[in-house]
């Protein structure tokens, strides 16, 4: 039996690369070697990581080498995965990209991060991030911002952009992040790859750095869909440690046929087509391919519309930076990260986040902080809450008439960089279609659905009801066939 | 709605940030933005969201001590640690 290369393994799916670790084809030690070169490569052309440590990457591969010496069986195998940067793991930093966080030292794993370790992945890095996850471009970030390995100039979408950039660049095959209001679906999108976000409380939020409380779930990126799913099916499950976990049986999400999807009800989002903002023509184009590829596949695909959708920005901005003016309120210099100030405990408050937040956590703060504040709470974060709570019936409707929505996952591809730094309101409108599935706690897949004209990728997202993450992974599958994106790599990719 | 540097000063005070005259003016002028923006929210009938409440899906869990994280591994992220406490400026001080 010949033994795999490394390099060739990392090209491919991490289905394939657990299986030859498992079977002890190839080490994990060999597969981290190689991971870690590509990281260190991946950080110098899209600054896409934040922190490594090779030392402990390397004992914890030979830790599932001996593992898989001693017959233990391991879905995950010596897979490398790299870890967004507000996302404990155990003795490495979490900075959630932030200068407020420095220095700080996880104590303890994430459960996620955890459940991935026991499955037998190995972290290589933590990830670059808009700070506290605020941001849709990776342009937020206190330690620089990450390029687009499809085109340098562009971002990679956000906050999990290195999270994207490390996987579109090849560095690794499997990253997580977290998504309150799809900051694993557009990065994901952005970057050519599959991004999910599970139902609220099927993925435990013990470990991950809070923004906002009711939105935040960990999600994973990857090439695939089967390594989506996979990842899925090894993170999510109840968690004493989070009260919001969902205790209920995780369901199997492996192996959906695309050919049992006949007669499956997929509705195309219509508020989808006059989206603010506007929708760019390339995507609009590959929405209609999805729905014809659907239709080829044996879907039934009609038009559904959820009213509330055109609200869902302003629901969103108002009620999770409300959460996060709240969660945040603990970063005060007392107990840990940087500390600035003397005297009294107000100025050491004070100076503290003054000097350790950056300007869009800054604006998020004040944004929430007045949506709560007396005299303004009921007329905002309040009426904010029952049309969220609306909205939350509006799916519930359609869920009536279909079995999944599809839209685009970003209004537009890969954008350049700068391009909407000096105007948040039109940074925020970039997540007009991931936010409405965050807002209603549902689970939602984006999947590459095809390139635009100038070679970058787009994504489509499947929309469902609590729990549907099975016929969600089946239904990307029908458009990841038909887009031909895993034929091609980015050309920045790293070997 | 004008959110004018006041208010936003005012803001800030309770979130414990403090702006410089520059990012104040900034301040006012995205937020205002941003808000105005949001009163979209008005063009929704008050009657459709009469009774409308989110769900409160979190169960309670039982109000009992679990394991917390030994002092050690706190110490190690604290900024100023002493006597198993957390140090922090003077808060309380005897006057006269």
């Amino acid at each position: 039996m010949t033994q795999p290369s490394p390099a060739a393994l990392l090209e491919g799916s991490f289905v394939a690369l657990a299986d030859a670790v498992g079977s002890g084809r190839v080490t994990a030690r060999a597969i981290a070697e190689v991971s870690l070169s590509r990281v260190e490569k991946a950080q110098k052309a899209f600054g896409a990581f934040l922190s490594t440590d090779p030392a402990a990457t390397l004992r914890e591969a030979e830790e599932v080498d001996r593992r898989v010496g001693a017959g233990e069986r391991l879905p995950l195998a010596g897979v490398p995965v790299a870890v967004k940067d507000n996302i404990n793991v155990a003795g490495r930093p979490s900075t959630a990209g932030s200068k407020i966080l420095a220095g700080f030292v996880s104590p303890d794993h994430a459960t996620c991060v955890a459940r991935l370790v026991l499955a037998g992945a190995v972290v290589v890095g933590k990830t670059n991030c808009d700070a506290f996850g605020m941001g849709s471009s990776n342009e937020n970030s206190a330690y620089g911002p990450v390029r687009n390995p499809w085109d340098p100039a562009r971002v990679p979408g956000g906050s999990s952009g290195g999270s994207a950039a490390a996987v579109a660049a090849r560095a690794v095959p499997l990253s997580i992040g977290t998504d309150t209001g799809g900051s694993v679906r557009q990065p994901a999108a952005l970057c050519g790859l599959v991004g999910w976000k599970p139902t609220y409380g099927r993925v435990s939020r013990y470990g991950l750095i809070a923004f906002a409380s009711s939105f935040d779930q960990a999600g994973a990126l990857t090439r695939s869909v089967d390594e989506g799913a996979r990842a899925f099916s090894v993170m999510a499950g109840a968690d004493p440690k989070d009260a919001t976990a969902l205790t209920t049986p995780v369901p199997d999400v492996a192996g959906q046929p695309g050919a049992g999807l006949l007669g499956t009800r997929v509705g195309l989002l219509a508020e989808a087509t006059f989206a603010e903002g506007g929708l760019h023509e390339d995507v609009k184009a590959s929405f209609e391919k999805a729905a014809g590829t659907l239709r080829a596949a044996g879907a039934v695909v009609t038009t559904v519309s959820v009213p509330r959708v055109p609200f869902a920005v302003p629901v969103y901005y108002l009620t999770a930076t409300a959460e996060a003016s709240s969660n945040l309120a603990r970063f005060d210099g007392v107990r840990y990260g940087a500390r600035k100030g003397e005297g009294s405990l107000s100025a050491l408050y004070l100076e503290t986040r003054s000097a350790g937040f950056g300007p869009e956590v800054k604006r998020r703060i004040l944004l929430g902080t007045f949506a709560l504040s007396s005299g303004y709470h009921d007329a905002y974060y309040g009426r904010a809450q029952r049309v969220r709570a609306l909205l939350v019936r509006d799916f519930a409707a359609a869920f009536r008439q279909v079995d999944a929505i599809l839209c685009p996952t970003s209004p537009e591809p890969a954008f350049f960089l700068g391009a909407k730094t000096d105007d948040p309101l039109a940074m925020y409108l970039a997540d007009v279609f991931t936010v409405p599935p965050s807002l209603a706690g549902l689970p939602a897949v984006s999947v590459p659905s095809g390139f635009s004209r100038d070679g970058l990728p787009i994504g489509m997202q499947f929309i469902g009801p609590g729990d549907a993450e099975p016929l969600l992974f089946a239904l990307a599958r029908v458009l990841e066939d038909a887009s031909g994106v895993l034929a091609r790599r980015a050309p920045g990719a790293v070997s | 709605m004008k959110i004018d540097a006041v208010l936003v000063a005012k803001v800030a005070a309770l979130a414990s940030l403090e702006l410089t005259d520059a990012e104040q003016g900034a301040m006012a002028e995205q937020l205002t933005r941003i808000v105005d923006h949001f009163e979209a929210l008005r063009e929704i009938p008050d009657e459709l969201l009469a009774g409308e409440e989110m769900p409160r899906a979190m169960p309670l869990r039982a109000d009992a001590a679990g394991p917390c994280l030994p002092a050690g591994v706190v110490e190690a992220n604290a900024p100023e640690f002493a006597h198993g406490h957390f140090v922090v400026p003077r808060v309380v001080t005897r006057t006269g």
